[in-house]
């Protein structure tokens, strides 16, 4: 069997009296990308959150690297290895781009490495680099995604939780997006995407899950979910 | 026309305003930070800075440690202080939603200080007396009184300090992300706790500063704290938030207006003066008078 | 049915509370005294509370408008302004000091509410009750300067107009924070404290609801100014002016419960009881309690004694 890197079992959600996951059960195996997608208001960021520490599930467990690590804070999520780029991005936007990149390494875990990790961010991303001393608010928002993604990096994770990268950004740049989740995982990232943009994240992921008003209704290979006629109704009807 | 004795008076307020404000300047600073991690407006700052100067006060008259000796006790003292502040007060209630009451613990707080020095040191006025008190050094023509040329550089020096601390340091740049977006900020990994609990370490740092510099040029009483936050607040609405030399001008701002008119209209109008102008500031552009829009993504 | 219940009890408490200046001497017994102080705190408080509680902006100005309900009474009284016999608990001059600080709650609130939210508010009702302060000091002949306005006290007979005004006015208080919580006015305020952005979708009213609870606040803030002001026959920058006199509500409030109809009357009964008793067997030190309470209450119990106890139930 697979080795199990992220595993959530039975996850119970909820904001106040408003219930946003009802028993949610998913892994990633190690190596692979799964795709979370689902509807506007799916829970798709809750679950997303939660993972990370930012909600406190009511029920249900998270287990990474078969250790549990519900209900500890978002800190201590991070120093363990999980990284997450938020929906919207979350940059820190009157820092600049190179402070933005220390900052994903204050970790203590991270924290010795910063000097190697920001090379390391700026062979990925030379642009990053050209633009190290600039404000991270002014700059484009594909730019902007890039250096999300490369300060979660900086944490060196073993886990990249993507919430939308392809939020808001043109074709072109989405279909870049896609690439690099594609080249990062080449170079060995466990990757767990959340997407509206279903087509495209489906035929990158190893494995996904569709979700619907905070449950797993569907699951299957990529390929084989773009290929069944529920799903091709229910989410890709515009596309051909 | 001036002839010169009025362009030296009108000199002479400039730099005694100047002086007096990095006092606000320093204040100011303080309060900027602890308002910009926590949104939590520490009304009790300028009881904290009086508390300070009775602290040199008191090292002064019972120790014989003279007050510019006595800033690395007091610094330290009023960072540990601060420290002890927020995991005591302001740890649990950070947290809540209602922000009404942080602010309402800081009311209380000042309080609390205000009148424990009242019932410690009776509420009549106190100041330091030091061989130097009353030396001045000549610059141009116009007398600067040497204490409050220290009190200027000492807080010129802590200023470049906060700024250099905040800008070059991993924590420092952790405390100015933390400010920006606080989850964005626990996303990275960073501790919300010590963040705070570094902001308000420097704010109250920085009133014991402010109270070595007060306590050796102004005679002070317990009440007079109260006072000094709204005109801290005042500075910080001038200056804006957010911005470290941006509240250190405002406070000298302040300073000078003050200075100004409470030579031209007399010295209690002075006040009015200032609150007109805090009013005026958070009528008509409560960002800051000296703040430029920043982008927010 | 239900809802008559606290309506009739009120009602009966405040027509026993208005009996007691029969039964008790109101010159000797401190009891009076101590009730009349209470009745003010209430009136205080539950102006604060319909700001506060109800569109949670925070005002730090009760003292000011108190202060100028005072003063109001005091001037129209020095200057004869109606050239009457009496204007010793004249409800003209009372009404006239409430609807004064009802001009300048008008002033600035309109532009603080509208621009801001929160703290700002409150720094701008502080830095109001700094201006006011300033000119009363300073204000020469006009406002008495430090010392203050002076009244005929020969015309004090006895307590009983105090308590009965007082007793009065609190429930006047009582009663239009009860109206206000019942009315569609009410649930729109709570709309406001409860979620900006949510009751914002409603746009304009949502300024014309909190300029009013401001308004409101301020007028009942006067009129026990004014009331105030007939009890210690002078009016100055110390014994109005002063931040006591918007901390204490505050206090009051909180402690009993903000947002409620009956919390802020519990909070003021126990809290003047508190400060009474601390001031008779600790004087000198009690304002050290006042601080150290404050705190307490804000991280122990944010929510107040009504809150714990309905929780019980
Ligand atoms: N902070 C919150 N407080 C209350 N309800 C929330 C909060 N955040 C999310 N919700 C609710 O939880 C549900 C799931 O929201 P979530 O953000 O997880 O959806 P999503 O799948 O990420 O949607 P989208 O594709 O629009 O980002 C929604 O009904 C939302 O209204
Ligand atoms: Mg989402």
């Amino acid at each position: 069997m697979e080795n199990r890197l992220l595993e959530i079992k039975d996850l119970h959600v909820s904001y106040g009296s408003v219930c946003a996951l009802w028993g949610v059960s998913l892994h990633v195996p190690e190596g692979s990308i799964v795709a979370l997608v689902g509807a506007n208001g799916a829970g798709k960021s809750t679950l997303l959150k939660t993972i990370a520490g930012m909600n406190r599930p009511k029920n249900g467990s998270i287990l990474f690297s078969g250790k549990h690590i519900t209900g500890l804070t978002p800190e201590a999520v991070v120093n363990a290895g999980i990284a997450m780029v938020p929906e919207g991005r979350k940059l820190f936007a009157r820092l600049t781009v190179k402070e933005n990149l220390e900052l994903g390494g204050y970790i203590p875990r991270a924290r010795p490495f910063i000097q190697k990790s920001l090379e390391q961010a700026y062979e990925l991303f030379p642009l990053l680099k050209t633009k190290s001393n600039q404000i991270a608010g002014s700059m484009s928002g594909g730019e902007q995604q890039m250096l999300a993604i490369a300060r979660s990096m900086m944490s060196r994770p073993t886990i990249l939780m993507l919430d939308e990268p392809s939020l808001g950004l043109s074709p072109l740049v989405v279909k870049m997006m896609f690439e690099l989740v594609e080249e990062l995982n080449r170079k060995g990232m466990t990757i767990l995407l959340v997407e509206q943009n279903i087509y495209q994240a489906l035929k990158i992921s190893h494995y996904a899950y569709v979700i619907k008003t905070g449950k797993i209704v569907l699951e299957g290979k990529g390929e084989q979910l773009l290929s069944d006629p529920e799903v091709q109704n229910a989410y890709l009807g515009t596309m051909e | 026309m001036f002839d010169y004795l009025t362009f030296g008076l009108l000199a002479q307020l400039f730099i005694n305003g100047i002086l007096f404000g990095t006092m606000y300047g320093l204040a100011a600073i303080g309060l900027s930070l602890i308002f910009g991690t926590m949104r939590i407006i520490f009304l009790s700052q300028g009881a904290v800075i009086i508390l300070m100067a009775y602290c040199c006060y008191w090292l002064f008259t019972l120790f014989k440690i003279d007050p510019y000796l006595s800033i690395p006790i007091i610094g330290l003292a009023a960072m540990v202080l601060g420290a002890g502040i927020y995991q005591g007060l302001f740890r649990r209630a950070v947290k809540m939603e209602d922000k009404n009451i942080t602010l309402l613990i800081a009311v209380g707080l000042m309080f609390l200080i205000e009148n424990l020095m009242a019932v410690m040191w009776t509420p009549n006025p106190r100041s330091i007396s030091t061989g130097y008190t009353s030396s001045s050094i000549p610059v141009g023509g116009l007398a600067i009184s040497f204490t409050r040329l220290m009190g200027f550089v000492m807080a010129m020096l802590s200023t470049a300090g906060v700024t250099l601390f905040l800008k070059r340091t991993l924590v420092g740049k952790a405390v100015r992300a933390a400010s920006e977006d606080i989850e964005a900020a626990r996303l990275v990994g960073i501790s919300p706790h010590w963040v705070n609990t570094i902001a308000f370490a420097i704010g109250i740092g920085l009133c014991g500063i402010a109270g070595i510099a007060l306590s050796t040029t102004y005679p002070f009483d317990p009440y007079f704290g109260f006072i000094f936050s709204l005109k801290a607040m005042i500075a910080l609405a001038l200056g804006g938030l957010g911005s470290v030399f941006g509240a250190l001008l405002g406070g000298i701002i302040l300073g000078t207006l003050e200075s100004w008119s409470s030579f031209f209209i007399s010295g209690g109008w002075a006040d009015a003066v200032s609150y007109g102008v805090f009013l005026l500031v958070l009528l008509f552009k409560p960002e800051g008078l000296l703040v430029r829009s920043v982008k927010k993504v | 049915m239900k809802n008559l219940k606290p309506i009739t009890s009120v009602v009966l408490a405040t027509l026993l509370l208005g009996l007691i200046p029969f039964v008790s001497d109101s010159e000797k017994s401190y009891l009076v005294y101590f009730l009349f102080l209470t009745f003010c705190h209430i009136v205080l408080t539950q102006g604060w509370n319909l700001v506060a509680g109800y569109t949670g902006q925070v005002s730090l100005g009760t003292h000011a408008f108190f202060a100028l309900g005072a003063y109001t009474t005091a001037m129209i009284w020095r200057a004869d302004l109606f050239s009457w016999e009496n204007y010793y608990f004249d409800p003209v001059t009372m009404i006239l000091s409430g609807l004064v600080p009802v001009i300048f709650a008008l002033a600035i609130g309109i532009p603080l509410l509208s621009k801001l939210h929160g703290d700002y508010f409150a720094l701008g009702t502080l830095g109001f009750g700094e201006i006011l302060k300033v000119v009363c000091i300073k204000g020469g002949q006009f406002t008495g300067g430090p010392i203050g306005i002076m009244l005929p006290s020969s015309v004090y007979t006895t307590m009983r107009p105090h308590y009965w005004t007082a007793l009065f006015l609190a429930f006047l208080a009582t009663g239009v924070v009860y109206f206000m919580t019942k009315s569609r006015v009410g649930l729109a305020l709570v709309a406001i404290s409860e979620d900006e952005t949510a009751a914002s979708s409603s746009g304009i009213y949502i300024l014309k609801y909190k300029v009013l609870a401001f308004a409101i606040s301020a007028f009942l803030s006067g009129l026990c100014g004014s009331l105030y002001a007939y009890y210690l026959f002078q009016v100055s920058p110390e014994g109005f002016l002063i931040l006591r006199w918007t901390l204490y509500p505050v206090l009051m409030c909180v402690i009993g419960g903000s947002g409620t109809v009956v919390g802020p009357i519990l909070g003021s009964l126990l809290m003047t009881a508190v400060f009474t008793v601390t001031s008779i067997y600790l004087p000198g030190i009690h304002p050290i309690f006042s601080g150290i309470i404050i705190i307490l209450v804000m991280l122990f119990m944010p929510n107040g004694i009504i809150r714990l106890w309905k929780k019980g139930v």
